[in-house]
């Protein structure tokens, strides 16, 4: 089916959230992952509704110009639509006032001239935006072809409207800076851009031109000969060029057959010598042939294929592959004794050999993984805005209005075309508004993000943009320019800036209160740099007493007064002097010497004399190098059949009866402990509470395996013996874990069990890449027991074993009645990136679930 | 379409055998390789022998300032790579660097594609030659003080003022994918130059070429854009390259015409994004061939080597006028031709953005710039001698062409009753059918063979308004064809 069939070039709608309309994107490459999804590289085209305020009036003027072909249009062609990046200056773009004039004259959107009003609403809908911003999706997300255009002035928007999946754009935006700009290059007109136009020659005067002195004759047609002569003379030359060959030494190597002295006398620089030799004989045969063997012998044409010896081709190919296509480096380090022009000409004809098409089919497979275009079957599955049964759709609703009490409009009537009948009723807008959207309306909707009639229940475009993106929509270059609205019910405010809701509820709401919900959901990781006055004010105010909840929830605001005051009352007094070292930097860099000088020392310390000649670069004899008294990975012992043995991995139960006779289990654990027992599902997944337990042993049991890190979550677990056995295997290999091991979540919600029953969804929307941790009651237990700075330094870096709780014990960074908890790993989730994982003393298993 | 033997040519080649070696760096997608390539194709093809082929010389710092600034060319003699940072600001200035690399031998490189591309127009100024190919120029980028997309040297812009010595009227097509944008510009002021450039427009290299570009000052209406979208094939091309090239034609009335015959137009170019086949690329200089004009072809863009070598030996036998086989003959780059080695290559199912009535309603919006030219065929009733200077053009040059004409310039303009036609806004079938029926007092300027396509859109040229109007109205009224 061609229909489903999507190249590279095309055009099409992609779903990333199920109640948004539609991204449209542009396909740029279609790439295979390792797992077998199909990745798209995409352009971004944006919608009217996508971009800020101020640009969509520029957009409008640009094409009120555009349509009339006035001074000012020319104008407006010139310059670039731009504002200020600030989104308050945004407002006040400077703009020509000419046009700004223009602006107060015509209020009707242009260039739509001659459209039913409704029609021009729908034209605004086919507007796009095009994009330098190029992302990554999966194909997967595909939901049918459509065309965009650049609009020409010959067409009328009535064309667009009038088919289907046809968008049109004329405008360029760029996200990052905020601006507008016509994709247009410009012809300029000036001396310095034109030619000075040659006058016509005038009657009787001369050319100054001579063509003898502009070119050399080579050939030329006007000749006695007739083809079939040509024809033979050059089958001549050939064989004047087989002799010679068969008279040269050095070719007789390179070509011990006739067949290749013939094959080689044949390559084109034999014809073309013979051609010239014939022109420059003028054109007899004769005299060609005899300068075509002189005296000294039959002339011996050669190209660079055949120039080159066997060895300057092996280099050629060598340098090849160090260096590339770079024929001056090729040359300088490789081949110097031959001209870049060598290089080149050889080059070009080395392509034509098996070894280039031996490399290419190499590269051929290797690019495999680059689609030229994909299936995408159609996407049946029912949106989740569909309302379940639409004979009790109006009951329902009425239900849950009276929930809210803010039901405004009789719901089954179509917000969008009026109609109440309708086989399919999708609940759009924001919620508490109940809108709904028949089925053909909620198509439109999907393509084209916007409604089929403007001002419908007086609800205006924009604001039904607004509500759309409220409902957790991530478009975050368009939030930013419209008023923010309060979440907390009966509250409802509106502010300009985020910045400023968020001071509204921290204060009007109470900052420990429940948390503003994120207006919009930022996608770009980021990175808090704690200053040292940070760090210590965490460890100073009361109100950031806890860390890990802050971490946890990051969106809660936190009263900076507040804490500011503390601060500085604290830091006055109490002298701030044990807390302060305590924060501050306690690493020294270690001084380690120069090299030479720690290879002397070595070698004092071992015994010999000290090097002279940099011994210490000769490598160690194997049977001198140094044992280590604790092998991480000690190989198993072999069977009679020759077959590694491994041991057996012992089970949760075994591990947690043993870890109690070797540690008395602390008071404060106690009551922890018994869940621990129980083997959850998402153990596996988090590993943690192994961790926590096997490294209790102190000196752990030879660990089953090497970090599976980095792969996906494991959907169809295996058991944990095969799990082990596969482990092991995979590091006596030294391969990666089989694939199957691992289910590839693939961007569907997935479903962890949790304790209580309670479900955890975690949406891929919310987590694109992200690590997600989900700390056991075990696991907090321990967690409490190491110290602030045990876990911040965990955080930071998560791909570190934590100490052990003895050494963090010894370090007197326990807190009381945490101690003898045993060795614990833990690690506190990293605010923004999600969580991070586990990795105990005794190098327990670790697995970092990663959410695709 | 088979070519008639009488429609052979004096063919003047133009090579260095050296301009294959010159290398603009690693995945540059520029590979001047390309035209020695197909220089072994039309030897092996025996296209070579019924030529007159000529070594061109290296154009002198001097030839090449008569288009270009001085400082420029002699930043572009003293640039190499070695010397390259001392020269840091030039190279910012002149446009040197990224996608016009400083590369070994860039000014010889220069050199030879102007050198072939000014010594073919004198060749057909001193009317030694009908047509000159230089398959080394067509570099149609390059600006008066800055090189870009790959050029350096305009040698079309050195050709053309060459050609200009004998020539009133000059008439520049460019077919490459990209708007020939150096050429446009540096006659954009100047109307005895027209530059008609077709290309894809929208988001592409140079950005230029909008339909409503159209010259400026003296050379207002003499710049003509022909704005393309993806996937144009061989029918859409022809759709509209030949009413626009036979109207301009009529209209202008050139005297010498140069084609850049930009290969990156093929379907499957590594640059391009356009589905021509060689044959219908082909055909655009079979359609300007016929005109029987003296005729410089240059090359230009081309990236898909292997495509581009075939493209340019099959123009080259359509240039003389001699036929070859599909079945490509052995040569040294026989290998690049796989799998199937054939001259003529297919076009590939991508779909074609280019629907017929967006190519109308351009051709339409051109054929009314065209409409202003003072050239309307009504003045000219009897055929101008070449070459000699037009005394009414120049009287028409002054009238402004913005205001209204007086009524003087008007009667000139006046045909018989006979000569109307239906309108150009008229369907597809009857155009096609009336193209080439040239009214027959035009006959005497063109070759014999030449038949040159002035048919309907006669009427409009009237230059009356209201006439056009009615003939819009009345599209069905059907007038003898060479009344």
């Amino acid at each position: 089916m061609a229909a489903n069939m999507y190249r590279v070039g095309d055009c099409v709608y992609f779903e990333t959230s199920s109640t948004s309309p539609y991204q449209i994107r542009r396909i740029e490459e279609l790439n295979k992952t390792a797992s077998g999804n199909v990745e798209a590289k995409v352009m971004c085209f944006y919608r009217r509704r996508d971009l800020p305020n101020p640009l969509i009036q520029l957009a409008d003027k640009h094409q009120m110009a555009q349509s009339e072909d006035s001074p000012v249009a020319m104008k407006l062609k010139k310059i670039c639509l731009k504002t200020p990046i600030g989104e308050e200056q945004a407002a006040q773009a400077v703009l020509d006032p000419a046009i700004v004039a223009m602006e107060e004259e015509s209020t009707d959107l242009p260039g739509t001239d001659g459209l039913a009003p409704k029609q021009r609403h729908q034209a605004k809908h086919r507007e796009l935006f095009l994009s330098r911003h190029v992302e990554t999706l999966p194909a997967t997300h595909i939901r049918g072809k459509c065309t965009v255009t650049l609009l020409n002035e010959t067409e009328s928007l009535l064309s667009y409207l009038n088919k289907d999946d046809a968008f049109f754009y004329c405008l360029v935006f760029d996200p990052s800076q905020k601006t507008l700009l016509a994709d247009k290059g410009e012809i300029k007109v000036g001396s310095r851009y034109q030619t000075e136009v040659t006058n016509l020659l005038k009657e009787g005067e001369e050319d100054s031109r001579c063509s003898s002195e502009l070119e050399t004759l080579v050939w030329t047609p006007a000749h006695g000969l007739s083809d079939r002569q040509i024809d033979q003379f050059l089958v001549v030359a050939r064989s004047v060029g087989t002799f010679a060959r068969a008279l040269d030494c050095s070719s007789s190597v390179k070509q011990p057959s006739l067949h290749m002295s013939a094959a080689a006398a044949s390559r084109d620089i034999t014809l073309f010598h013979a051609m010239d030799t014939l022109h420059k004989s003028g054109y007899s045969i004769e005299a060609a042939l005899s300068s075509l063997v002189p005296a000294s012998g039959p002339v011996l044409c050669r190209d660079e294929m055949e120039e080159w010896s066997a060895s300057e081709a092996n280099l050629f190919e060598e340098a090849l592959d160090k260096y590339g296509k770079d024929f001056a480096d090729i040359r300088q380090d490789f081949l110097p004794w031959k001209t870049l022009k060598n290089l080149v000409e050889y080059y070009y004809m080395w392509k034509t050999t098996d070894r280039y098409v031996q490399q290419k089919r190499v590269k051929a497979v290797e690019a495999e993984s680059k689609l030229k275009q994909v299936y995408i079957p159609n996407y049946n599955k029912p949106n989740p805005a569909l309302v379940a049964n639409a004979a009790s759709a109006g009951k329902a609703a009425v239900l849950n209005g009276g929930t809210n009490g803010t039901a405004a409009v009789a719901p089954s009537l179509c917000a969008s075309c009026q109609v109440t009948n309708s086989n399919q009723w999708y609940s759009w807008g924001p919620q508490h508004l109940q809108y709904r959207l028949c089925g053909s309306c909620w198509q439109y909707w999907k393509k084209y993000g916007g409604l089929k009639t403007a001002g419908v229940f007086g609800e205006s475009e924009t604001e039904a943009a607004r509500t759309g993106r409220a409902e957790g929509e991530d478009t975050a270059l368009s939030v930013s320019h419209r008023p923010h609205r309060c979440t907390v019910i009966n509250c409802a405010k509106e502010f300009k800036l985020r910045a400023h809701l968020a001071r509204h509820v921290a204060t009007a709401h109470g900052g420990a209160g429940e948390g503003a919900r994120p207006v919009m959901k930022t996608r770009a990781a980021f990175y808090l740099r704690a200053s040292p006055f940070t760090r210590l004010a965490r460890r100073l105010a009361r109100a950031l007493r806890r860390p890990r909840h802050y971490a946890r929830s990051p969106f809660s605001p936190i009263n900076l007064h507040q804490v500011k005051h503390e601060c500085t009352i604290a830091m006055a007094g109490l002298g701030a002097g044990a807390e302060m070292r305590g924060a501050g930097p306690t690493g020294v860099p270690r001084v380690r010497g120069a090299v030479g000088a720690v290879a002397t020392r070595l070698a004092v310390a071992m015994g010999t004399a000290a090097p002279r000649a940099q011994e210490w670069l000769t490598l160690t004899p194997r049977d001198r190098m140094p044992v280590p008294n604790h092998v991480a990975f000690p190989k198993p012992p072999k069977a009679p059949d020759g077959s590694l043995m491994y041991e057996r991995v012992l089970s949760r139960a075994e591990l947690e009866a043993r870890r109690n006779e070797a540690n008395a289990p602390p008071a404060t654990l106690a009551p922890h402990a018994p869940p621990a027992l129980k083997r959850r599902a998402y153990d596996d997944i988090n590993g943690l509470d192994r961790g926590a337990s096997g490294a209790a042993r102190e000196v752990a049991a030879p660990p089953p395996a090497k970090r599976p890190n980095k792969h996906p979550a494991p959907m169809q677990r295996p058991s944990r013996e095969q799990y082990a056995a596969m482990c092991a295997r995979a590091q006596a290999t030294g391969q990666p874990l089989p694939a199957h091991v691992f289910a590839h979540v693939n961007g569907k919600p997935t479903n962890l069990t949790g304790r209580g029953g309670r479900r955890h969804v975690i949406s891929w929307m919310d987590a694109p890449d992200d690590l997600y941790f989900r700390a056991t009651e075990v696991a907090k237990a321990a967690r409490r027991t190491l110290s602030c700075g045990e876990l911040r330094r965990g955080a930071r870096a998560p791909w570190r074993a934590m100490r052990s709780a003895i050494i963090a014990a010894s370090l007197g960074a326990v807190a009381g009645g945490a101690a003898g908890a045993g060795a614990v790993a833990a690690k506190a989730a990293g605010a923004g990136a999600g969580a991070g994982a586990s990795g105990a003393a005794g190098a327990a298993p670790l697995q970092l679930v990663i959410l695709d | 379409m088979a070519m008639q033997p009488h429609s052979k040519k004096r063919v003047c080649y133009y090579y260095d055998s050296d301009i294959g070696n010159y290398y603009y760096g690693q995945g540059h997608p520029m590979k001047p390789h390309r035209i020695r390539m197909t220089h072994n194709l039309l030897l092996n093809y025996g296209l070579y022998r019924k030529m007159e082929i000529y070594r061109p010389h290296k154009a002198t710092a001097d030839e090449m300032t008569k288009f270009h600034s001085d400082d420029y060319i002699r930043f572009l003699r003293s640039i190499r790579p070695d010397n390259m940072s001392e020269y840091n600001k030039q190279m910012q200035r002149f446009n040197v660097g990224e996608d016009c690399p400083v590369f070994d031998g860039l000014y010889e490189f220069c050199q030879l594609s102007a050198g072939g591309s000014v010594a073919a127009a004198v060749k057909l100024n001193k009317q030694a030659s009908e047509i000159c190919i230089n398959w080394g120029g067509g570099l149609h980028h390059a600006k008066k003080s800055e090189a870009s997309g790959f050029c350096y040297v305009n040698d079309i812009v050195l050709g053309i003022l060459e050609l200009l010595k004998y020539h009133q009227r000059v008439l520049y097509i460019d077919i490459d994918v990209h708007h020939g944008d150096g050429v446009e510009e540096a006659f954009y002021t100047t109307d005895r130059v027209m530059t008609v450039s077709f290309h894809k427009y929208g988001e592409y290299f140079p950005g230029t070429g909008d339909l409503r570009d159209i010259g400026a000052g003296k050379g207002k209406y003499y710049a003509v854009n022909i704005p393309l979208r993806d996937g144009m094939d061989d029918d859409s091309y022809e759709s509209i390259f030949v009413p626009i090239i036979s109207k301009v034609m009529e209209t202008f009335q050139p005297s010498a015409v140069v084609l850049q015959c930009g290969a990156d137009s093929l379907t499957g170019d590594r640059l391009g994004c356009f589905n021509l086949t060689v044959r219908g690329h082909g055909r655009c200089v079979e359609l300007v061939k016929r005109f029987g004009l003296p005729f410089l072809l240059v090359g230009g863009g081309g990236y898909t080597i292997r495509n581009v070598s075939r493209c340019w030996t099959y123009e080259t036998s359509v240039a003389l006028g001699v036929e070859i086989a599909n079945e490509l003959p052995y040569n040294d780059y026989f290998e690049y031709f796989g799998p199937d080695f054939k001259l003529h290559i297919s076009p590939s199912n991508m779909s074609n953005q280019n629907t017929p009535e967006y190519l109308e309603k351009i051709k339409n919006r051109l054929f009314e710039n065209l409409r202003m030219l003072p050239h309307a065929p009504g003045v000219q009733v009897q055929a101008i001698p070449e070459d000699a200077v037009n005394d009414e053009s120049e009287d028409e040059d002054k009238v402004d062409k913005d205001e209204r004409l007086p009524q003087s310039e008007k009667d000139k303009r006046i045909t018989g009753d006979g000569e109307l036609s239906d309108s150009e806004d008229e369907g597809e079938g009857r155009r096609d059918n009336r193209s080439y029926r040239a009214p027959q007092r035009k006959r005497p300027r063109l070759d014999k063979d030449a038949t040159p396509a002035k048919d309907d859109a006669k009427a409009e040229d009237t230059k009356d308004d209201v006439k056009n109007i009615s003939n819009m109205e009345e599209p069905k009224k059907e007038v003898p064809p060479n009344a």
